[in-house]
């Protein structure tokens, strides 16, 4: 929308009481907030009128919703980022792959506590989706699509952030907003665990900023797990602790 | 159109909800889900009335309300307690996501962001906010209940069932700015009772109207 639609006082004010009862179109509905935050007249009963729109749901008594209505709400908002925080950074530096250990993580170290949490978030997953991605817009754009034609969602938590896992048709995808960032050299690599313990590499990404969307070499099937590690290069076998799981079973 | 003085409303009591729905505000702004918890508490009533009305539905309702309250706790950064009142963006909120969801069945409008819209309209109004506190809600129900038929059926027609003034006037069977008229008839007689004004014509009547106001 690059031309901007304009609207002259005396329309503004004869406008205003629909533009408040949200019964403009969005065109006019742009043209009014601009106008009023513009014009150097008070346009007072404007003003008025449409401050008493908002009131209008106090014209109707009152109903009480169901018990369990507000525990729902509790839960969803337990699980839900707020959007000025999601824009914090999660963590100061970049992550630090550690180097000790020889054996791939997932052969002797018990999953992350946070995977229990996992299966309760996996059912909120998709509304926070929806909710959360503010970046730039094609970037959302291809986010939503693969949302919305979604079989499956699965949240991906730990210390570089949060995501989702999404079954999409025969394609499954890794989202996230706001990963840690990377030191220079470093890349996230996506891991696919079957029950036995088997992984296999899913991808890799290497671009932190903004929404990241990136489609995984394979799909869900027979996997149990999806994790994600920080390391120097692409690998077949990681060494790497984990800095986001999933259960994909849940 | 200014109250007299015997009915300005006593900014104390009014200033005190304010107050309250601001420190919510800010504890929610802080994370504090408990402070959400009480949000729901002063406004699932009316919030689930207008979802029921907008969307017809229990269920359906119920999920607007929800999704209208996650929203708040996302966007809360975005509230501004000096331009607006928390309790009116809650309510519009609630409006607009239910009219999308009725939209959706009727297939028509694109809506965009429909929460900050709901920002922007609440606007900055201290003195509704007093009004408001100090009208009982009889008070507003009666003067809608006064109502000529025509202009109810205009407002409802565009609150709740998320018909803009043009759209009114087809389904009415009257031009465009009689749609519009009605709805500033109606609001203005609402926007009396808040502030116990007597009711006076408006500048701009039914007869006076322009017929399109687009342009």
């Amino acid at each position: 929308m690059n031309v901007r639609f304009e609207l002259d006082c005396a329309t503004v004010d004869e406008i205003a009481a629909a533009y408040g009862l949200g019964a403009v179109d969005a065109r006019e509905s742009a043209a009014v907030e601009h106008h009023l935050d513009a014009c150097s007249q008070p346009h007072a009963e404007a003003r008025e009128l449409i401050a008493a729109a908002s009131l209008v749901p106090e014209l109707l008594p009152p109903v009480a919703p169901s018990p369990g209505l507000r525990g729902r709400l509790m839960a969803t908002v337990a699980e839900t980022p707020q959007e000025h925080r999601l824009a914090e950074p999660r963590r100061p530096g970049p992550i630090a792959p550690m180097e000790s250990s020889r054996r791939p993580w997932w052969q002797f170290a018990p999953l992350p506590s946070a995977i229990a949490a996992v299966a309760l978030a996996a059912a909120v997953g998709l509304g926070a989706l929806g909710l959360s991605l503010n970046a730039r817009l094609a970037e959302r754009e291809a986010a939503l699509r693969a949302v919305a034609s979604a079989d499956a969602a699965y949240v991906v938590e730990g210390e570089a952030g949060r995501g989702w896992v999404i079954q999409s048709g025969d394609q499954a995808l890794f989202m996230a907003d706001g990963l840690a960032e990377l030191a220079a050299g470093q890349l996230y690599e996506f891991w696919l665990i079957d029950a036995e313990g088997d992984a296999v590499a899913a991808g890799t990404l290497t671009d932190t900023d903004g929404v990241a969307l990136v489609t995984l070499e394979r799909d869900l099937e027979g996997a149990t797990t999806f994790a994600v590690t920080v390391e120097t290069e692409r690998v077949d076998q990681s060494v790497n602790d984990p800095v986001m799981v999933a259960a994909l079973d849940a | 159109m200014q109250p007299t003085a015997a009915t300005v409303p006593s900014l104390s009591c009014v200033n005190d909800d304010r107050r309250a729905d601001a420190l919510l505000a800010d504890r929610i702004r802080t994370g504090d889900t408990e402070a959400l918890g009480e949000l729901y508490d002063r406004y699932a009533g009316t919030a689930t009335a207008t979802a029921l009305r907008v969307v017809g539905s229990r269920d359906e309702a119920e999920d607007v309300v929800h999704d209208a309250f996650v929203a708040v706790w996302r966007k809360i950064d975005r509230f501004d307690a000096e331009r607006g009142s928390l309790r009116a963006w809650l309510t519009t909120v609630v409006r607009n996501r239910g009219i999308d969801r009725v939209r959706a069945r009727r297939a028509s409008i694109d809506v965009a962001d429909a929460d900050e819209r709901s920002l922007l309209r609440t606007g900055p109004n201290p003195t509704w906010e007093a009004a408001l506190t100090r009208a009982s809600a009889d008070d507003l129900r009666s003067a809608m209940a006064a109502l000529p038929d025509e202009q109810r059926r205009a407002l409802e027609l565009a609150y709740f069932e998320g018909y803009t003034y043009r759209e009114v006037a087809e389904l009415t069977g009257v031009p465009a700015g009689t749609a519009n008229g009605r709805l500033r008839l109606a609001l203005g007689k609402l926007r009396d009772a808040l502030t116990g004004t007597t009711a006076a014509p408006l500048p701009v009547g039914e007869a006076t109207m322009s017929e399109d106001l687009s342009r």
